[in-house]
């Protein structure tokens, strides 16, 4: 979730219409067509990207008149069925999955129950990678993987589908390797009695 | 020993960062202590930032020296790998050096003339045209210079885990040299488990890669995700060797290169357990203080006496007793965790009774400093900077803004109730502070270094598979 103050805009004169606005986008928000860029200002979560990466300085982020407030909704969404994706993707429902934003793990499952079917449309209903739009990018995809969703790897090679966590490293390639504590870091990630009694 | 205030390094002006009227270290009433005034037995410096750039390149050639470079043709295509970091430590020249003298050397010794200088950086688009641009690394390196992103196309390893993304630009050649530091920066996350290799699973990875070390993995495990892309056989195949500009809190102290990346790793880890390991456990004694920011990157990577700022706010807990379950605080936090809102679970040092931030980027998640202690910007540029920072959309709910540094200073010592103050400043060899906390240093520091040589640094030389009575 996030109150989205800045939305993008692009100055029509300068764009080039290169697309690199649209392959750093991380919500789908802004696409070229007919050589200029377009902003769907609904789902612009003001990541910065599409000024940082626009060479002619065409898109900019500029203060919005009333804040944006993106979130999904959890209450109109089967708890249990939040708890059990949430447990399949070995996170707690309020563990943080994007630190930036705030978004925890339970309303990144919500959105997903509720249709979300790659990042993309993620980032447009949660605001997740809105901010760095690199470390939510393991959670996300392991959410994605539990939900039993294959996200692929995207177009423009947006992301590349890489859910692999700690669990699924073999117990016997962990006792090779004693130094880096893989069992042990897996019980300090997550513990189902914990979870039990949520 | 307390000496006046040092002057810190200069820092690359940027599109990422605010330019400061003034630098902490020009306070009235700064005082410093020399790392080496606090620890003798820390490693000397051969070089400290204004100093001669040519003991780096006299270094780097007697390094290289023993060096096989046979496996280089005069016609296959070389990759000369370089990180971001590197250029933001004492003003980057010692690292252009370095670098420098790697391409000469490489095409004297191997006739090869299709060297190609990649430049990895964290995640902003311009960083590399910045860093290129403001070391002239097109007129060092024939041109033949380009930089690299996480977001950049990706080729996929296949390793021991399983499929990980690295950056296909790295991988795009014959040969790869690995021109790097060991300046050890995240004590706290990478727990001083293969230092050396990091840059695999980080700089030279694709940010999904990046998000699975950080997120997906425990804070010690995760140390087995760069060991196992760098074994694979597709990174193997192409390394050659690599060269290391090598730290102490005392600034550059060598030179390192070789064909075997783990013996390079296995010397970073026993001398940066030694010599950082006394400074954080001295850092980690200090009761109160004002944290000053001022210059570098990110706030977090900003170094006092070697050691950046991201330790000390960690300082809670040893970050390299691999016992602990975590060193950071959010792993701490997950860990301990028993339901209801995982935020009250976070910690910071609660030394930091305050921190002002005079100069810094922003762009890396750090919201959770002021929401958990107070924290003053110095400028408006500064503030409207932090407002519009996607990665830290609440920082501003939070953190307060001074016109200026005076002003900053003046409230953060009221709040904070301390006129303990250190700056992180990017300075190495010395910490620039206040006298008191100068003083606060001098008096603890022989306990910090006995507990690390008596107790500490076998424990953990024993937890990494290195007998002490070698070291």
């Amino acid at each position: 979730m996030k109150m989205v103050k800045f939305v993008s805009k692009v100055d029509t004169g300068k764009c080039s219409g290169d697309k690199r606005c649209e392959k750093a986008c991380p919500s789908g928000a802004i696409r070229v067509v007919d050589k200029l860029a377009v902003v769907d200002e609904g789902k612009c979560v003001a990541c910065g990207k599409c000024e940082d990466v626009c060479r002619e300085g065409a898109a900019s982020l500029v203060g919005r008149p009333m804040p944006l407030f993106i979130m999904c909704d959890t209450s109109d969404v089967d708890e249990e069925r939040i708890m059990q994706l949430c447990r399949k993707a070995h996170l707690y429902p309020e563990q943080f999955v994007c630190a930036c934003t705030g978004t925890l793990a339970r309303e990144a499952a919500a959105a997903i129950l509720k249709g979300a079917q790659d990042p993309e449309e993620l980032a447009a209903m949660t605001a997740v990678r809105s901010g760095c739009g690199i470390y939510c990018t393991g959670a996300i995809m392991r959410l994605f993987a539990a939900a039993g969703i294959d996200i692929g790897t995207a177009e423009d090679l947006k992301w590349y589908n890489l859910p692999l966590s700690v669990f699924d490293v073999p117990t016997e390639t962990a006792e090779k390797y004693p130094m880096y504590h893989i069992e042990q870091d897996k019980r300090v990630m997550f513990k189902e009695e914990v979870f039990d009694e949520l | 020993m307390i000496k006046q205030a040092v002057q810190p390094p200069d820092y690359m002006a940027s599109v990422y960062g605010n330019t400061p009227v003034m630098r902490a270290a020009n306070l009235p009433g700064m005082a410093a202590v020399g790392v080496r005034d606090l620890f003798p037995d820390i490693k000397p410096e051969i070089y400290l930032h204004g100093g001669d750039l040519s003991a780096i390149v006299k270094a780097t050639e007697e390094a290289l020296a023993g060096v096989d470079m046979s496996m280089i043709k005069p016609g296959d295509r070389v990759n000369l790998l370089c990180s971001e970091h590197g250029f933001s430590v004492m003003e980057g020249e010692p690292y252009v050096e370095m670098l420098k003298t790697i391409w000469r050397v490489v095409k004297e010794r191997s006739g090869n003339d299709n060297l190609r200088l990649r430049v990895a950086t964290y995640r902003g688009f311009r960083e590399a045209e910045e860093v290129i641009e403001h070391y002239k690394l097109k007129e060092h390196f024939d041109g033949k210079v380009s930089g690299l992103d996480c977001w950049d196309e990706g080729v996929p390893i296949e390793t021991e885990i399983g499929t990980l993304y690295g950056i296909a630009k790295v991988y795009d050649c014959d040969w790869f040299i690995h021109a790097y530091y060991d300046d050890p920066r995240e004590m706290y996350f990478h727990r001083m488990l293969h230092r050396a290799l990091k840059a695999f699973v980080m700089n030279y990875a694709r940010y999904e890669t990046r998000s699975v070390f950080h997120m997906n993995f425990g804070n010690r495990s995760c140390a087995f995700i760069p060991k196992v892309i760098f074994d694979s056989p597709f990174v193997q195949e192409r390394f050659a060797f690599a060269c290391f500009l090598r730290f102490s809190p005392s600034g550059i102290i060598a030179v390192d290169a070789d064909n075997d990346l783990y013996a390079i790793d296995r010397r970073v880890t026993v001398n940066h357990l030694k010599d950082y390991g006394k400074v954080r456990e001295l850092m980690a004694s200090i009761d109160k203080c004002i944290a000053v920011w001022d210059g570098g990157r990110w706030g977090y990577y900003i170094h006092a006496g070697g050691v950046c700022f991201g330790v000390f706010i960690n300082a809670a807990l040893d970050p390299f007793d691999l016992e602990n379950p975590g060193a950071l605080s959010v792993f701490n936090a997950v860990n301990e965790y028993q339901g209801g809102p995982m935020l009250t679970v976070m910690q910071i040092n609660p030394a930091i009774k305050a921190v002002v931030i005079n100069q810094s980027w922003p762009g890396i998640v750090i919201q959770d400093v002021p929401m958990l202690t107070p924290t003053i910007l110095v400028g408006r540029e500064q503030a409207e900077m932090y407002e519009k920072d996607s990665a830290n959309p609440f920082f501003m709910n939070f953190a307060v803004t001074a016109e200026t540094l005076d002003g900053a200073m003046g409230f953060a010592q009221r709040i904070a109730g301390t006129d303990k103050v250190i700056i992180f400043d990017g300075s190495f060899g010395n910490i620039n502070c206040s006298p008191s906390l100068a003083q606060h240093l001098i008096d603890a520091a022989p306990e910090a270094g006995r507990r690390v040589d008596e107790e500490l640094l076998p424990m953990w030389l024993k937890q990494r598979g290195i007998d002490p009575a070698q070291v």
